[in-house]
């Protein structure tokens, strides 16, 4: 499991994260990216000491300066739910996956030519032009 | 390519975590990245003192930057619950300086 993964099942849920400087922030997950940067709502702020806290409507903070972050147990079990019904609905292997069009192909989808001038004489690239 | 720095192989395992601010963070391992950003689950911070045992505070599901880690180390579990944490002294451990 990825740790962005785990991350954006955490979107809507009450995380803590703490930052570099020792500061905590408590709060509701509203959206992250791949560098882990995150928008926290309702937060709580907590002074590196633990005896200072201040309370604000919303936080954005920079993925870089996080030294941990701390996600509600039930997560787990969601991104595991998650990846099972993906599963459920394509195994992996069984797709047809990428590559190249075939002649029986019946999706709708032309298949991209490489190099427009080549020509090799077999139907393939159905649909192309 | 596949075998990158080798943490696949410790995953559900129970790990230990050294990280930069010299926290020592036990829990099972659910995951890693490129980044060598960790999710830990059921985890906890062993807290080292010499004047009393080692407390343990329970962290639970985390997910540690890749960037605070130092040190990430097998655990042998059967060698790890024969420990008498209550009984240990050590010194804390001083954090990382750059």
């Amino acid at each position: 499991m990825l740790s962005i993964s785990l991350l954006k099942t955490a979107q809507g849920h009450l995380m803590l994260v703490e930052l570099r400087n020792g500061e905590t922030y408590n709060g509701r997950l509203v959206k992250c990216d791949t560098w882990m940067n995150i928008h926290v709502h309702e937060v709580i702020c907590t002074s590196k000491d633990g005896d200072l806290f201040w309370q604000m409507p919303e936080y954005y903070i920079r993925g870089n300066t996080i030294k941990y972050l701390r996600v509600l147990d039930e997560v787990i079990v969601k991104v595991w739910e998650q990846s099972m019904s993906r599963t459920d609905r394509k195994p992996p292997g069984v797709g047809r996956g990428r590559g190249r069009g075939r002649e029986d192909s019946t999706s709708g989808r032309p298949t991209k030519r490489i190099s427009p001038g080549f020509d090799d004489g077999a139907a393939e690239g159905m649909g192309g032009g | 390519m596949s075998s990158g720095t080798g943490l696949e192989n410790l995953v559900d395992q129970t790990i230990s975590v050294i990280t930069n601010d010299g926290r020592n963070i036990v829990g099972v391992l659910k995951g890693f990245d490129q980044a060598t950003n960790i999710i830990l689950d059921e985890s906890h911070e062993r807290v080292y003192s010499t004047k009393e045992g080692v407390q343990q505070l329970v962290l639970g599901l985390y997910i540690i930057r890749g960037d605070n880690i130092s040190i990430v180390g097998e655990i042998d579990e059967e060698l790890d619950a024969g420990l008498d944490l209550s009984k240990l002294r050590a010194h804390p451990l001083k954090p990382v300086i750059h």
